[in-house]
């Protein structure tokens, strides 16, 4: 067995942080698109929206059915050979959309669950005492749907993480690319890819961190 | 006054010659990144031969090198989607990508050749590849010269995005077919047991792919007047010479 080159792990870590932050905007700003669209959705099938509600089950039955790969490459490669004005989509405008759709596909599935969740006889507490159906959402069901979601939304949010690696594939140097592309030149893959195992493991433990005060918070209710 | 008419002429002469104003866009051109020494990243910084040679071109035709780099198989994709203006990675000429893009003219002359693990006596030649495993990477000419050849179907062809020098150290397959360029460079430089089974089996000859467009055509024959310069001048040969110590730009 080779000796390990730690001198080059080292050497490594500064090169790649630098490609931190782009891996960490393309899932940012993934989950905020997602989670805004994965509202909607869920919206639109509890309320059972007609046409909308049908759409919705079509979207979401393809972007859960399908590889986010397959989709990354359909939006970067396919749709400007059928449309070439969609050449503008770059390789991280395309990594983003994948991203949202692949994900609000099933965040909507968790956001609609919570909401059914929440127990009837809330609801019926709330109209028995006068409250409109936008005050009971605001301030009975989403409180207490959220409580329950965000648990498996964080979970989301920490496998798109680690779903940006896939964006190399569509020439983005994110974190996952700037290795493979050093590592490629060093031929020492352990050294390269274990650098970036533990940075993807470090901004992931992190998260779950900031995942425990926020349930401690919306325990708190509940702490008796 | 006076200097009120010069930028009214200016800017009449920058309407008027467009041929300059495209001149200014940058040339933008896609590789790997990951096909040592041709083109590599060490410490976030992108080498090798090919991006010598386009930074050369660059200079000679006074224009920006605006680098794009992704994966191998990914590269045409870009290409042909209008993403990039052309590919710098040792792209070999064939009959197939003549149809749909037009060359520019050859830079680098090489051949075919199959490469083991160290020690490897089964496979000396391209003909010992019979039974075997083969890696090659991911929509690159070798793939397409393995399956040329009379015994094809007794190969197991493996592809690979990269890293299949290491597969082949590794002994998960048996030979890599690589061009005997960067194949001899890898077994000097990297820390790899690897060896170079035999002679090379097929001549290749490496040019700039260009969208077969009005723009791509132009752009070609820039590069090709360009290149002429640089060939002429010895510039070609003194970067094949930094890199391989021996000049490949020649037939």
């Amino acid at each position: 067995m080779d000796v390990l080159n730690v001198e080059y792990m080292l050497g490594l870590v500064p090169v790649l942080l630098r490609y931190l932050p782009l891996t960490l905007q393309l899932a940012g700003i993934g989950m905020v698109l997602a989670l805004i669209l994965a509202c909607l959705f869920a919206v639109i099938r509890v309320l059972r929206i007609p046409v909308l509600n049908q759409l919705t089950i079509v979207f979401i039955s393809f972007f859960r059915g399908t590889p986010l790969l397959v989709q990354l490459f359909l939006f970067y490669y396919g749709l400007p050979q059928l449309f070439s004005a969609l050449t503008v989509i770059d390789g991280i405008t395309a990594t983003i959309m994948g991203l949202t759709m692949h994900f609000a596909a099933y965040m909507a599935e968790s956001i609609r669950a919570a909401i059914v969740g929440v127990d009837r006889s809330q609801t019926e507490a709330a109209l028995s005492i006068g409250m409109t159906n936008g005050q009971l959402m605001r301030r009975i069901v989403l409180p207490q749907a959220t409580r329950v979601a965000l648990p498996t939304l964080m979970n989301y949010f920490i496998d798109m993480i680690k779903a940006t690696s896939l964006a190399f594939t569509l020439g983005v140097t994110e974190l996952m690319g700037a290795t493979q592309k050093e590592a490629a030149g060093s031929f020492l893959y352990f050294e390269a890819f274990i650098v970036a195992a533990i940075m993807y493991w470090i901004v992931v433990e992190l998260l779950s961190k900031l995942q425990n005060y926020l349930e401690t918070r919306l325990n708190k209710a509940y702490n008796r | 006054m006076k200097t009120r008419l010069i930028h009214a002429l200016l800017a009449i002469s920058l309407l008027t010659s467009t041929p300059l104003l495209a001149q200014d866009k940058p040339l933008r051109v896609g590789m790997s990144g990951q096909y040592f020494p041709f083109t590599f990243v060490e410490q976030d910084e992108l080498k090798g031969f090919e991006v010598d040679i386009m930074n050369a071109l660059g200079e000679e035709m006074g224009r920006d090198i605006q680098y794009e780099t992704a994966n191998f198989s990914g590269l045409f994709g870009m290409l042909q989607s209008g993403r990039i203006d052309t590919v710098a990675n040792q792209i070999t000429i064939t009959d197939e990508r003549k149809k749909a893009y037009v060359f520019s003219d050859p830079y680098v002359y090489d051949g075919a050749q199959v490469v083991t693990k160290k020690g490897n006596t089964d496979i000396r030649r391209v003909e010992d590849l019979k039974g075997k495993t083969v890696a090659v990477n991911l929509g690159s000419n070798f793939e397409a010269l393995l399956v040329e050849l009379p015994y094809a179907d007794q190969i197991t062809i493996k592809t690979y995005e990269s890293n299949l020098e290491r597969d082949t150290a590794l002994g998960r397959v048996d030979a890599f077919v690589m061009d005997r360029v960067s194949a001899s460079q890898i077994i000097k430089e990297k820390p790899l047991p690897l060896e170079l089974a035999g002679p090379t089996f097929s001549q290749i000859t490496n040019a700039y792919p260009f969208h077969d467009t009005e723009a791509g055509r132009a752009l070609r024959d820039e590069v090709n007047k360009a290149m002429a310069t640089l060939r002429d001048n010895g510039t070609l040969a003194s970067i094949s010479e930094k890199w391989f110590g021996t000049d490949i730009t020649k037939p």
